[in-house]
């Protein structure tokens, strides 16, 4: 299959095959990714040294890049971060666990996968700082600077200066919430972004209209606040029918129902091998550009500063790809209906803005269009002219349908990058199951398998209620961008990047799929000791990936060797009991444990001390760009 | 029928920043055309051709009015009518 790749000729070289252990999931995605991007990754015989990965760019026009990955931000911080430590610290169990009453795991490759994407893009817009006249040599990033992105809009939810969100555990909606049982043991989700299919959904199961409407309001509460407290009658209401019959009346009401697949379902997808050797992204080139005599230079210490972004997205996946472009410095235009996004008003406030909305949107700057006008789609083919980036994230053919596709823009701006930023399919229709679903994160992740490899680690239902691929979607887009602008600089091409949450949620599972020969030094072990424990005073994350971590764990709590895997487990549950989790976290950590005081509360990550440098108190708390530049 | 709008942030400008405003209305849709006297321009804010914009929800003390009789929903004395932006969609 003849892929279209935007960095071939390209280098990538480091020590991929001999990272510390917490350092080898991202090593692996990282070297998916880059080879999913054309680049020729060399794994060097050189070792990492245990607190960071380093690793070397190269493009035909550039000498070398380099970019560092640290584990944390704070350089005095050396505790290791293996996935279960760093989404426990950084409040990512936190905001998943809601739904469950108590802090759990995704059970993914979340910051690893995050960290690979975030530290590949950092070194594509050095190289193309430096081809735009910036003293540029590289890159920097930790682990948690990325892990803290990840839930920056909870963040800001849980800190903002009016009607701050204290949404702890909610016990009650543990049983409750999405994703829904059949009577033929099914599991599956619903979705509609429109009130009316939810009435006539429910009301064809015999649900009144005031339970219906507390049904809605729980079920709006899922995006904003990763819970979802359904009234128990409705959940029980479906549980007495088939599968089938619930599909039946989804279609007649015009509510979308997905079944949470497996992975191995998810194989079987008659274009699942063409999307997984592609990689998150599909790009088209148009190598006709004249070659370009009016390179922008840099203005400032940002590699993207100059570059004029428009984007028209909503909600979370494409205002975040946005926003990331926005702290490598690029000019953002955001466009938004007359009137503004509705988006803006919603609580809890802060300086008059909402501040899960002003989390993913601070630095852009807002034109009032409407799109569906004429006279709008001419304002807006009058910005694209003279910008470097365009994204949207439309419905499928909607691009089309207002004559603002990839073809209405080339003889236009003949240098443009087009982005799409989509739901489902990187590839037009091809993925036609899909193509009357709403490409929303909570079905993604139910048809790519990402919901059930959820549920069976971290012991719930279905997914997480954290906008997972959202997030993750949005990353993906900006380094799809970055690579894009990259390509064009070198090669005097446009070109079009398509991504979607369900190529995000392929590279999520890239564990489960066929190896070809790229992933040879990825983990599939698991850790010998990985949980959450109570302790005296606050919960601890503790995870021992091999026997030297186990050893050193039994010895600084003087644990007799000869106690079996349970005894050992239970021992160590009632001996955490006797100390707080400040003070054990002070004892393993100076023993070389993997561990991490596991945040609770979202609100209280802005006092750990370790995580300050990326975090700006405001009116709310704001977490800062994950990049540095040398 | 005498009841208190919260307003949200968003809409404060129209109702020269206060976050509660006291109207009298027998239903809702009396209620806001009273607020839209009082305070002009708030009411296409809200509804149009009579129906709550899609991006609005609009409660009676904690009923989403869209599952009550709409705009058209009772309101009684000390009734608390809510007005909420809407999030649906990742």
């Amino acid at each position: 299959m003849e892929m279209n790749r935007p960095l071939t000729g390209c280098t990538l070289a480091g020590p991929f095959n001999n990272v510390a252990n917490d350092f080898a999931s991202i090593a692996a995605s990282l070297r998916y990714q880059a080879s999913m991007l054309g680049l020729n990754v060399i794994s060097t015989d050189e070792y990492s040294n245990d607190l960071s990965l380093s690793f070397k760019f190269e493009t035909s026009r550039t000498s070398l890049v380099s970019c560092d990955i640290a584990r944390w931000s704070d350089a005095s911080k050396s505790t290791c971060i293996t996935e279960n430590i760093i989404q426990a610290a950084c409040g990512i169990m936190s905001v998943h666990g809601r739904v469950s009453g108590e802090p759990r795991p995704l059970g993914l490759q979340y910051v690893s996968t995050l960290t690979g994407a975030l530290a590949l893009q950092g070194c594509f817009a050095a190289a193309l700082g430096r081809l735009r006249g910036m003293p540029v040599s590289g890159s920097n990033l930790s682990v948690s600077s990325a892990a803290l992105l990840s839930v920056s809009q909870y963040l800001a939810d849980a800190t903002a200066a009016e009607m701050p969100d204290s949404v702890m555990f909610e016990k009650a909606s543990r049983q409750t919430a999405p994703p829904f049982m059949s009577s033929d043991g099914v599991c599956f989700e619903l979705e509609t972004l429109d009130v009316e299919p939810w009435q006539k959904f429910w009301a064809q199961f015999g649900i009144n209209s005031a339970l219906s409407g507390k049904g809605w309001s729980a079920f709006l509460l899922r995006y904003a606040r990763a819970i979802s407290p359904l009234p128990v009658e409705l959940v029980d209401a479906l549980s007495n029918y088939t599968f089938q019959h619930i599909s039946e009346v989804c279609a007649r009401t015009g509510m979308s129902i997905c079944q949470l697949r497996s992975v191995e379902e998810r194989q079987q997808d008659e274009h699942f091998m063409h999307d997984w050797l592609q990689g998150p992204w599909s790009f088209e080139f148009n190598p006709n550009v004249r070659a370009r005599t009016d390179i922008k230079k840099a203005e400032n210490q940002l590699p993207l500063s100059g570059l004029t972004v428009i984007e028209s997205c909503r909600r979370i996946q494409g205002p975040l790809a946005g926003h990331l472009l926005t702290l490598l410095g690029a000019d953002v235009i955001r466009i938004e209906p007359p009137g503004g996004d509705p988006l803006r008003g919603m609580p809890p406030m802060a300086d008059g803005c909402s501040a899960r909305f002003d989390a993913l949107n601070r630095l852009k700057t807002i034109r009032e269009i409407n799109i569906k006008s004429a006279a709008g789609r001419a304002e807006i083919k009058e910005l694209v002219q003279s910008a470097d980036v365009f994204l949207h994230n439309w419905a499928p053919d909607k691009a089309a349908q207002l004559g603002l596709d990839y073809s209405d823009f080339v003889d236009l701006n003949p240098a443009l990058i087009y982005a799409y930023a989509a739901g489902w399919s990187t590839n037009g229709s091809a993925e036609s199951a899909t193509n009357t679903l709403p490409g929303t994160d909570f079905m993604t992740q139910a048809y790519s398998g990402v919901a059930r490899k959820i549920s069976q680690a971290s012991g719930t239902r279905g997914g997480s209620l954290f906008t997972v691929l959202d997030v993750l979607g949005g990353v993906i887009a900006a380094q799809g961008i970055t690579a894009a602008l990259l390509k064009r600089h070198l090669d005097n091409a446009s070109v079009k990047v398509t991504s979607s949450l369900l190529s995000a949620a392929t590279l999520l599972c890239i564990d489960d799929f066929p190896d070809k020969n790229m992933l040879n030094s990825r983990i599939k072990s698991k850790s010998i000791i990985n949980g959450v424990f109570d302790t005296k005073q606050g919960k601890l994350a503790i995870e021992c990936p091999d026997l030297n971590t186990v050893s050193r764990l039994r010895n600084v709590l003087e644990i007799a060797n000869d106690l079996n895997e349970i005894d050992f487990h239970q021992f160590l549950q009632l001996l955490l009991l006797t100390k707080t989790a400040e003070e054990w976290l002070l004892i393993l950590e100076r023993a070389g444990v993997p561990v991490a005081q596991v945040i609770e509360d979202l609100a209280t990550i802005r006092n750990q001390a370790h995580l300050q440098q990326q975090l700006s108190p405001d009116c709310y708390t704001k977490v800062m760009s994950p990049w540095s530049f040398k | 029928m005498s009841v208190k709008v919260s307003i949200p942030t968003i809409l404060r400008s129209i109702t020269n920043n206060q976050k509660l405003v006291e109207v009298v209305g027998v239903n809702v849709l009396e209620a806001i055309n009273q607020m839209d006297q009082q305070y002009p321009g708030i009411k296409e804010k809200l509804i149009a051709e009579d129906q709550p914009h899609r991006f609005i929800n609009i409660y009676v003390n904690d009923s989403d009015i869209r599952f009550c009789d709409g705009l058209q929903t009772n309101l009684k004395d000390g009734d608390a009518l809510t007005i909420l932006p809407a999030v649906a969609g990742g």
